[in-house]
């Protein structure tokens, strides 16, 4: 028998055994593939060049790229150490080393390339679905049409082939150190025994949590103004970021070791069953598991995150546009309005139209500030805000000492928070009127043109504001001063009005909005950046899973002669099975519970960057991730349940 | 009084075309506290009758009792838990879970059948000091030696203090020294709790320790010996003709 044949015949035996690699395979290259197809669809461009898409879309395909390797590495891995009985029997009948690599290089070059193609296919017919998605989320018209880009196809064989150089060198540097005794023992012996608890380990298992809690903790002060210059931002970001990815590690190393061996110390080595399958197995291997968790954690935090922050952005666009636009269409100069007023009369659409006074007043807030602000850019002495007459508001009376604000930005207000009450001082241009701070309203009046772009409206009693209108010092007023807001009655007329505004003359420099306009770019940006890193957080969850799934395929595999044994004296598969829940509830429920405590916290500490709305997107998607993610423990549960049939 | 009683068991592995029948009608009675060795040539199917015996594999045919309770007829569960109460194994590759400690691993068969810690630490210090191993009981399988781990095996088939205990070539991997060891530790179970044994072995001198010693060839039985008042010396001379007569694999002693 030649080489040739052993190839060949190995092969069609294996193909078997590779499914697992088989799968990890077509899926990355039909993600891959589908994702970079979308990167060169031409359809993808309009949307692009409107909201320049571009650079997000390659930048998320490098990131791809990086989760796919470390992906088929990682089943490679699982693989090559399933085949290290062939390996060494090779060598003890007297192949060299090369010979063998050889040999492996030929099969799975066969095997890679060969599911490659199939992965390619399906990423393809794949790709349309996902530009129907993007379509769909982002509001652009069109058709998605099914359109084979070859520059992705080469970009997806060389992304591979690099890839399989990688796996080659991997495999090579694998056999090239072992020896044969080795390769018969790797089962047994790449996991370490457990070692009696040691003091250090306790100190591990502490540091581990003061890390994650100071990371905590930093990260619950990032922007409430405790670190206001850039650099000290960057680096306590930095900081967050090492001190929990650490605390992490140390966590699953010392402190989960920690805790299962004083449970297992207090069972004074009378374990049940329970016991045997799920807390001892985990301690097992808590060694080797520790880098792989921390991975998984700080991979599925990632997603979690990411998609947390996206979503929140995207739930929230209308309702940021309406602290933008406070009405359907806000316009600011009263020229612009009566013109506007004109078009909707002549096309008979009914609306309803809200005019506010507004003057720019410096106003000293230093005494309500929560802290003091270091930041050169504002003089808490004397900021600009626009004042309105407690008149333009319904439902608000206010008496003549006191101010109420409303309206204020949601990360300026984490950046700058305000007390209850305090006293503050409206400066005209020669008097100064002291005030009485009362509150604080969420109801956005004006639009960004008047207020600066989301600092506070000051409401007055009418006397006050005509006192102020008097002294109003000139050069601090806006072009304008008068805000007229027009809300469409009828909401089918909304689409209609739109259009009209869109057809406008404005004069120059008014910065008019329609708030519909608003909310559609918010959804085109938001949507664009959602899509990708949705897709990516989806990669993320479905390589961690499968991650989690091989693992624990390969773990049942090795501890299959335990379940033989087990059966033997007596355990029925139930009671087996019992156990094997509780240790997968283990496995697959730590990293997800730390993952989301993880960007829980990173969510929270930076939220008010991207939207109005935190709590109903956040626990959406974290509840979609979880359910997502219990697929793969349901499907190992299901994997034990075939081995532990098959045990006796 | 008869521990175990089986009549006329078949077993055959195999479909329809390619039937191999290994068993071919074994009757063997086996009486409270004995000792007994099943030997036999590679292939003689001694290894499938003690897998038979012990309910681990299924006859195809023949009635097989233990304590009157009939095995053959037994659904998977009530098999399990058949083999939690009255059955205990030593197996030749030891069998140990290497996620346990000595002790762990022991103490094993008395959770499945819940016995009361107190009771359990009890049965444990008085059966590992016994066996010698008591000193080894916080250790894993991986740090201790063959014949410690094949001790270990024992205890933990003696614990509950089965009916029964099925022996796989117990001896097989071990050295002499270790070996006679064992045997002695087990004749001394056999003594002191009046354990019954089975004990499938192709050693002629551990076959030599039993009370009687059942020859199996070609999957029925051949002949069995009594070891009666002789001494271990004798029993073993005997054992040696009868395999060389049986025509087995014979050794130069």
């Amino acid at each position: 028998m030649n080489i040739n044949q052993l190839v060949f015949r190995n092969f069609k035996k294996n193909v078997k055994n590779y499914y697992l690699y088989v799968f990890a395979l077509v899926f990355s290259a039909a993600l891959y593939f589908a994702f970079v197809t979308l990167q060169y669809d031409p359809a993808l461009d309009a949307t692009k060049g409107s909201i320049k898409g571009g650079a997000a879309v390659r930048a998320a395909s490098v990131l791809l790229v990086a989760i796919v390797s470390i992906f088929l590495l990682y089943a490679n891995t699982i693989f090559i150490k399933r085949r290290s009985k062939e390996i060494g029997l090779f060598q003890l009948i007297g192949m060299t080393k090369t010979r063998i690599f050889r040999i492996l290089t030929a099969e799975n070059f066969m095997l890679y390339f060969s599911s490659l193609i199939v992965g390619i296919l399906i990423g393809f017919s794949f790709s349309k679905a996902v530009i129907m998605v993007l379509f769909k989320i982002t509001d652009t018209k069109g058709i998605a049409k099914l359109h084979f880009s070859e520059e992705a196809l080469i970009q997806t064989l060389i992304v591979f082939g690099v890839i399989y150089l990688l796996i080659m060198t991997m495999n090579y540097l694998f056999i090239k150190r072992q020896t044969i005794l080795a390769l018969f023992r790797v089962t047994s012996s790449t996991e370490g025994k457990t070692k009696k608890i040691s003091i250090l380990e306790i100190i591990i298992g502490i540091l581990g949590m003061i890390f994650i809690a100071s990371g905590y903790y930093i990260s619950a002060k990032l922007f409430d103004g405790s670190f206001t210059s850039m650099n000290a931002l960057s680096i306590a970001m930095v900081s967050i970021l090492a001190s929990v990815i650490l605390g992490t590690y140390l966590f699953y190393k010392g402190s989960v070791r920690f805790l299962l061996n004083l449970m297992r110390k207090s069972k004074k080595g009378y374990l049940s069953i329970n016991d045997v399958l799920s807390l001892s197995s985990i301690m097992f291997r808590m060694k080797s598991n520790a880098l792989l968790l921390t991975v998984i954690t700080t991979v599925s935090a990632l997603a979690i995150g990411l998609l947390c922050l996206s979503y929140i952005s995207y739930y929230s666009a209308e309702k940021s546009a309406e602290d933008y636009v406070p009405n359907n269409f806000s316009i600011n100069s009263p020229k612009d309005a009566a013109s506007f007023k004109n078009a909707l009369n002549q096309k008979k659409i009914a609306y309803t139209e809200k005019k506010i006074d507004v003057i720019q007043v410096k106003a000293n807030v230093k005494s309500i500030l929560e802290n003091d602000l270091k930041s050169p850019m504002v003089d808490s002495s004397a900021m600009t805000i626009p004042v309105i007459s407690e008149k333009s508001v319904n439902g608000v009376d206010v008496a003549p000492n006191e101010t109420l604000f409303t309206g204020y930005n949601n990360m300026l207000q984490k950046a700058m928070p305000f007390k209850d009450s305090g006293r503050i001082e409206l400066k005209g241009k020669q008097k100064v009127i002291q005030q009485k701070f009362v509150g604080l309203n969420r109801k956005f009046l004006l639009s960004i043109y008047f207020t600066g772009g989301g600092l506070p409206t000051a409401v007055v009693d009418d006397y006050v504001f005509n006192e102020l209108k008097h002294d109003a010092d000139p050069a601090i007023q806006k072009e304008s001063n008068v805000y007229t807001g027009i809300d469409i009655s009828k909401e089918s007329d909304l689409q209609k009005a739109n259009q009209l505004f869109g057809e406008m003359k404005f004069s120059n420099n008014s910065l008019n909005d329609s708030r519909m306009d608003m909310t559609i770019n918010q959804k085109q940006n938001m949507g664009l950046i959602m899509f990708i890193v949705g897709f990516l957080g989806l990669a993320f969850l479905i390589t961690s899973g499968c991650i989690l799934y091989f693992k624990q395929m390969d773990e049942s595999e090795d501890e299959k002669p335990n379940y033989t044994i087990l059966r033997k004296l007596g355990f029925t598969e139930k009671d087996l099975l019992n156990g094997i829940k509780i240790k997968q509830l283990f496995n697959f429920g730590i990293p997800l519970i730390v993952g989301l405590l993880h960007s829980y916290f990173a969510v929270q500490s930076g939220w008010f960057w991207f939207g109005t709305e935190v709590w109903t997107p956040m626990i959406i998607v974290m509840i979609v991730y979880t359910a997502l993610y219990s697929i793969f423990g349901i499907l190992s549960v299901l994997y034990y349940k075939k081995i532990i049939k098959e045990a006796l | 009084m008869n521990v175990l009683e089986a009549t006329n068991i078949h077993k055959s592995y195999g479909n329809k075309f390619n039937r191999q029948e290994v068993l071919k009608g074994v009757d063997i009675t086996i009486m409270k506290g004995e000792f007994v060795g099943i030997m036999g040539a590679s292939g003689s199917g001694k290894t499938t009758l003690l897998n038979v015996l012990s309910s681990i594999d299924k006859i195809n045919g023949g009635m097989i009792k233990i304590e009157g309770n009939e095995i053959s007829r037994m659904k998977e569960k009530q098999l399990a838990n058949f083999r939690k109460t009255h059955l205990g194994f030593i197996f030749q590759d030891y069998n140990l879970l290497d996620t346990l400690t000595v002790k762990e691993n022991i103490l094993l068969p008395l959770s499945v059948a819940k016995t009361p810690s107190a009771v359990a630490h009890k049965k444990f210090d008085a059966l590992a000091k016994q066996l010698g191993i008591y000193e080894l009981k916080d250790k894993y399988p991986n740090e201790i030696s063959g014949g410690q781990k094949q001790r270990t095996s024992a205890a933990r088939a003696f614990i509950h203090e089965p009916s029964m205990i099925f022996a796989d070539e117990p001896t097989g991997a071990l050295d002499s020294k270790a070996a006679s060891d064992l045997l002695n530790k087990l004749t001394e179970l056999n003594d002191k709790r009046s354990a019954t044994i089975v004990m499938v072995t192709h050693d002629p001198v551990a076959a030599s320790y039993c009370s009687k010693v059942i020859f199996i060839k070609d999957g029925q039985i051949y002949t069995q010996l009594y070891k009666g008042d002789q001494t271990r010396k004798d029993f073993f001379e005997d054992i040696m003709k009868t395999q060389g007569v049986l025509g087995g694999v014979q050794d130069e002693y």
